[in-house]
């Protein structure tokens, strides 16, 4: 089910740096549409981050999109996976709707935006 | 490393998706105000038409006062949100039966609209805890 072209851009267990750029409002007001950030794919998450995830397949079972979202932490129930977040309570979907992920569905984790205004995209604590 | 991959750019979401994920007590409690209202009004009103109008609105409100709970109940509210606040189950049950034909539909009680307005309250207060968590 996962993008063959993008997880294939991270063969081995070494992060590898990647560009990408935002789509959507879910993650203002840390992220806003077109920024671009560096990232580093196969990066591993830490809690607070904000990373690249692969989400679970919609109801009608279509894939979602490759998708930034905030990583709060791992899931309560099953400390394996990871809990996800997005930064914009009205917009986004997030763990809430569609459960954790594993932690092979994290891709990449955000490192800085580039442009506009470049800067270290830090780790939040929250609850 | 591949710089092709570097020096491409890949777009990644935070789009909004079906469900909407725009959920609020506030949906509830603007109906509820709206019930409170209308008992108010007909307290002072002995027009039998408007009374009977009265009855059909505070009906109808009633009735989307529960639909907008069970909507934050099923679709908003998760399983570790049932077990961080274990009595969430048990307000919106009581929230929803203050709608009912017990509570603001079947009468023109103001104290119930009162209760039903302090139950969304609570109700609400737990949501605001979920959005900052």
């Amino acid at each position: 089910m996962r993008n063959a072209t993008i997880s294939r851009v991270v063969p081995s267990s070494i992060p590898r740096p990647r560009v990408v750029r935002v789509r959507g409002r879910s993650m203002e007001p840390t992220l806003h549409e077109g920024d671009l950030l560096l990232t580093l794919w196969g990066a591993r998450p830490r809690r607070g981050c904000v990373a690249v995830v692969h989400l679970p397949p919609d109801r009608a079972g279509a894939d979602r999109p490759v998708s930034v979202k905030r990583i709060t932490g791992p899931d309560p129930v099953e400390g394996s996976r990871w809990w996800l977040d997005s930064d914009n309570p009205r917009e986004g979907v997030t763990s809430f709707d569609v459960g954790s992920i594993a932690p092979d569905d994290v891709l990449a984790t955000v490192v800085a935006r580039l442009w506009p205004r470049p800067g270290k995209v830090s780790t939040r604590h929250t609850g | 490393m591949r710089l092709p991959a570097l020096f491409s750019v890949t777009d990644v979401s935070a789009h909004c998706d079906l469900p909407c994920g725009v959920y609020d007590p506030a949906q509830a409690r603007i109906e509820a105000e709206s019930i409170k209202g209308i008992i108010a009004k007909v307290a002072d009103n002995d027009d039998p038409d408007f009374r009977t109008r009265a009855v059909l609105i505070k009906e109808q409100r009633s009735q989307l006062v529960k639909e907008h709970l069970w909507v934050l109940w099923t679709d908003y509210f998760k399983p570790p949100h049932f077990e961080k606040y274990p009595n969430l189950h048990t307000l919106i049950n009581e929230a929803t039966k203050l709608a009912g034909a017990s509570g603001t539909k079947g009468q023109f009680d103001a104290a119930k609209a009162d209760e039903l307005l302090s139950k969304i309250d609570e109700i609400d207060a737990i949501f605001k805890e979920t959005k900052q968590a």
